[in-house]
């Protein structure tokens, strides 16, 4: 007992220093090219250095979408190999660092030494393109959501769109491309088959997702991620999963119907959120749905031929898709970046202002309160710690997903979508539609 | 249509039901063996690396030279060179290979070996570069008293008794008939679980 209490120890403790890696660097980049250089900037040059001022700031959430990417997928990769050990009685990469925590950094760093490969007979051009059209919509898709994950930070709006859930749909339709190209360029049968089965699978599971999706958007009004998670304000009553507030709403004197109605839309968001997950899956071809990869009958699918930097890419891209989709759901039903109970955060949050004020005597509060306001933005604060706080736990349950579901047939996996999770959606989406106008 | 609902609740449950399972395992301690930096604790009755004992007290060689374990051997991997001592008449040892490429580490020959001399050692990392050097010869093979003082009591083995005899060779085993008689019972009976190393 007392070992297998370390190892969940050791895990908290590397997820500590990643995330501080992750989100410090981010941070760092983000406020130096965002805030402190433009203000160098113009008092350096005045009027004149406006535009170049205009132009750093415009570029931050590109800089930080490009740095968080590779990081991020250093922590997820190392998170699952260590959740997957936790989850089979073992322990996991624990070589590399203190507690391997530097293990993926090692497997990058080893794949952009290796050799390149190119089979005889492949298609050099579509080749050397898929991974990049395979990772590309990662990056572009992730700007809308920026805004919503960053509270709405003044660096960040310019990204948001206000049809940014449309958006982003559109663009994570694109990878399937990359895979057909990828699988059919390589002139290997097990990739083309790979390919092949992730196209129709893709295709399948869009359908279901989007119509999820869609229900959320009509229960919230909106196709605009801030107003999104903002409509989700308040406590874990008011998020998309338990209705968008629909609870909140009743009192006593509320009548049955509004009763029946408001208790009957929470019990189909929790369908559509489990929906979403299950499609969500299947499009980031995770496991119980990773059949373009399926190790045991196609080697490794759709990437088979891949070697060194464009392997590289293909394994990027696969968990930044991932990390969005989890994101995605974070915003969409689990409240974005809203505390479940404001009210503890809050005193939770003063507690600290107390214990920090007592801890450096010297400094009085509101000396410490301007240097940490002239940093960060609290309010960001709040909204990015629980972002994070969601969209790991969502990712860490994929891990435990992959850790226990067997991989689906081929035709189980086609009947399932078109025979059940699609009637399912169709069904949730006139139900959303009419509950919500009688609560 | 009721009974699909049924049927999607249920496998609802039991999906749920297998995740959770997954989820309790991560609250026991990991079974990994973290092999180079702890070496694992192998029972007496391990069948590793071959090894020839000597007496434990008296450091003489308990090889008689009889070579049961050679007859034995389904893959004629040892080879035996005796030859009989012109002043004795004894049969004395002059060299003795094992092949361990060949060996499949049945552990035969330690069963019928009269004197306890051959067994087989905890040891398993025994990698080479070349298959040569996976012959060992008589030097290779040849215990110290205290490696052979460690198996005897590791693998619980009745202390072998010195010759008696008047040999003048160390090799030149005397009682071979009476230990032939005695031994084999004694070598072939399992020793018990062992924690030690
Ligand atoms: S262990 Fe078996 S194969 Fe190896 S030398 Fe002894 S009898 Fe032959
Ligand atoms: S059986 Fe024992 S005593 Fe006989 S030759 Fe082999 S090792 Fe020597």
């Amino acid at each position: 007992m007392n070992s297998a209490v370390f190892e969940i120890g050791k895990f908290a403790r590397l997820t500590l220093l990643w995330l501080c890696i992750i989100f410090g660097a981010v941070w760092g980049v983000s406020w130096s090219i965002g805030v402190l250089l433009p203000a160098v900037i113009l008092s350096q040059s005045g009027e004149s250095g406006r535009f170049w001022a205009q132009l750093l700031q415009a570029l931050v959430p590109v800089v930080a979408v490009a740095l968080f990417v590779p990081l991020n997928t250093c922590y997820m990769v190392l998170a699952e190999r260590r959740l997957l050990a936790l989850f089979t009685v073992r322990k996991g990469p624990n070589r590399v660092g203190p507690d391997g925590a530097f293990q993926t950094v090692a497997d990058a760093l080893k794949l952009l030494l290796k050799e390149e490969i190119t089979p005889r007979g492949a298609d050099l051009l579509m080749y050397t393109l898929a991974p990049v059209i395979f990772f590309a919509p990662s990056i572009i898709g992730v700007m809308p959501l920026l805004a919503a994950v960053s509270g709405n930070h003044p660096l960040f709006t310019p990204v948001n769109l206000p049809t940014g859930v449309f958006y982003i749909l559109a663009v994570s339709s694109i990878p399937v491309v990359g895979v057909v190209m990828g699988g059919w360029a390589s002139n290997n049968k097990y990739s083309l088959v790979g390919a092949l089965r992730s196209a129709a699978q893709a295709i399948s599971y869009e359908i279901p997702l989007l119509l999820s999706i869609i229900t959320v958007c009509l229960l919230a009004g909106t196709l605009d991620f801030v107003q999104i998670a903002d409509n989700q304000r308040g406590s874990l009553l008011n998020w998309n999963i338990l209705g968008g507030g629909a609870l909140t709403h009743l009192g006593i004197g509320s009548p049955w119907w509004s009763i029946a109605a408001a208790l009957l839309l929470a019990a189909c968001c929790i369908l559509l959120f489990a929906l979403y997950v299950i499609c969500a899956c299947a499009e980031v071809n995770r496991t119980p749905f990773d059949l373009p990869e399926a190790e045991s009958e196609l080697v490794s699918g759709f990437n088979t031929e891949y070697s060194g930097i464009k392997f590289a890419i293909f394994f990027l891209a696969e968990y930044t898709n991932l990390f969005i989709v989890s994101t995605f759901a974070a915003v969409m039903f689990l409240g974005g970046g809203h505390a479940p109970f404001p009210g503890l955060e809050d005193a939770c949050i003063s507690g600290l202002r107390g214990l920090l004020a007592a801890w450096f005597g010297a400094c009085t509060p509101f000396q410490l309160g301007w240097l940490v306001n002239s940093l960060v933005n609290p309010a960001t604060v709040s909204q990015v710690f629980w972002i994070i706080v969601k969209s790991y736990a969502l990712v860490w349950f994929a891990s435990l997903i992959r850790a226990t579901l067997p991989r689906l047939r081929i035709d189980q996996l086609m009947d399932y979508s078109w025979k059940r999770l699609v009637p399912l959606a169709l069904i949730l989406l006139i139900a959303v539609t009419f509950l919500k106008e009688l609560v | 249509m009721l009974g699909m609902v049924g049927r999607a609740a249920e496998g609802f449950y039991q999906v749920c039901r297998g995740l959770w399972t997954v989820f309790k395992h991560s609250g026991r301690p990991p079974t990994t063996k973290e092999f180079p930096d702890v070496m694992p604790e192998l029972p007496g009755a391990f069948r590793g690396r071959l090894a020839l004992a000597v007496n434990p007290e008296t450091g003489e060689h308990l090889c008689i030279s009889c070579r049961q374990c050679e007859r034995v051997c389904p893959d004629k991997c040892i080879d035996i060179t005796a030859h009989k001592s012109p002043q004795t008449g004894k049969l004395e040892l002059i060299d003795f290979k094992i092949d361990h490429g060949l060996c499949m580490f049945c552990g035969l020959c330690t069963e019928v070996c009269p004197t306890s001399c051959i067994i087989n050692t905890s040891d398993f990392e025994m990698s080479e570069y070349s298959r040569g050097a996976l012959i060992y010869d008589l030097k290779r093979l040849t215990l110290s008293q205290e490696e052979s003082a460690y198996y005897f009591a590791k693998k619980d083995l009745p202390p072998p008794k010195p010759k008696a005899k008047p040999a003048p060779k160390p090799e030149a085993a005397g009682d071979a008939g009476e230990s032939l008689a005695q031994q084999p019972s004694d070598v072939s009976q399992q020793p018990g679980p062992k924690a030690e190393e």
